[in-house]
């Protein structure tokens, strides 16, 4: 792993990854570690690192890294919800991804929204953030999130 | 394990194990000079994705028409991989005689979730075993 994770407060952390495909497996495991750490079964913790993946893979594809070359990713516990954000600095343009949604982006989308319950796409200048989600179950809320 | 251990020849179960690995390479095919049994083993992401349609090219190139694709111990599968695959499948298809044949087993269901879910199934042909798909490659010869 050669991003930098930081852990705020147990319920938050935050891995910063160079903008570079070498780098996807180290986002996929962090996704995967981060969701079984709160309690998800396999399947989700897949479905997890299948989504981070492709939401990094497009922040390299057609975004744009920091001022340090990096990607940021995070993940946040909510009461009714566990969520991954995938941030980079670029503006993103609704234009160009209106012609791509046949093309492997939107392909990575739309499989993204296959296997989350939200993705949600946060789009300002020089600031590109997809954030997603899968609901937490009863018993996950009780034990893993500790809520 | 050591670094090189990647160069064993089909060696690479305990290398599944490690992050971001990715195997490529070539089984005796049965019948016909036309005929190509490619293997991949591990993840197939952006970082790998390349690698494998540089090497599906280099059989069409080579007059290989008929491929069969084993994807049984691949762990992962991206949309740059599907693509790989969609674009392997319009290639082949163009060729008198081309046929491209997936194989992935019943146990691997990540993976044939992903095929799946991206709709693959509906246009690659995709097999549960190895001798499925070379039957089917063998009948389109």
């Amino acid at each position: 792993m050669t991003g930098e994770r930081t852990v705020t407060d147990g319920i938050a952390s935050e891995l910063r990854l160079p903008a570079q495909a070498s780098e996807l497996a180290a986002a996929r495991e962090y996704a995967h570690e981060a969701a079984a750490a709160f309690g998800l079964d396999d399947d989700r913790c897949y479905e997890f690192a299948f989504a981070v993946n492709e939401a990094v893979t497009n922040a390299i594809r057609h975004g744009r890294p920091d001022e340090h070359g990096d990607i940021h990713l995070s993940v946040r516990a909510d009461a009714d919800r566990l969520t991954f954000a995938v941030r980079d600095c670029g503006t993103f343009a609704a234009s160009t991804f209106d012609r791509v949604t046949s093309s492997e982006r939107g392909r990575g989308f739309a499989l993204m929204a296959r296997l989350m319950d939200a993705v949600q796409l946060c789009a300002a200048p020089g600031s590109t953030t997809v954030r997603l989600s899968k609901l937490a179950c009863e018993s996950q809320l009780s034990a893993g999130l500790g809520v | 394990m050591s670094e090189d251990a990647g160069a064993g020849k089909r060696d690479h179960s305990a290398l599944e194990e490690r992050m971001g690995f990715f195997y490529i390479g070539e089984e005796a095919a049965p019948d016909g000079e036309d005929v190509a049994v490619v293997v991949a083993a591990g993840e197939i992401d952006f970082a790998a994705s390349p690698q494998l349609k540089e090497r599906i090219a280099e059989h069409v190139d080579a007059g290989r028409r008929r491929l069969l694709l084993d994807l049984s111990t691949v762990t992962f599968i991206d949309s740059t991989a599907i693509g790989v695959l969609m674009g392997a499948e319009m290639r082949v298809r163009e060729l008198d005689g081309g046929w491209l044949a997936l194989v992935c087993g019943d146990e691997n269901r990540r993976v044939l979730r992903i095929l799946e879910i991206a709709g693959i199934d509906s246009l690659i042909d995709v097999h549960r075993s190895r001798e499925e798909g070379l039957s089917a490659l063998a009948a389109a010869g």
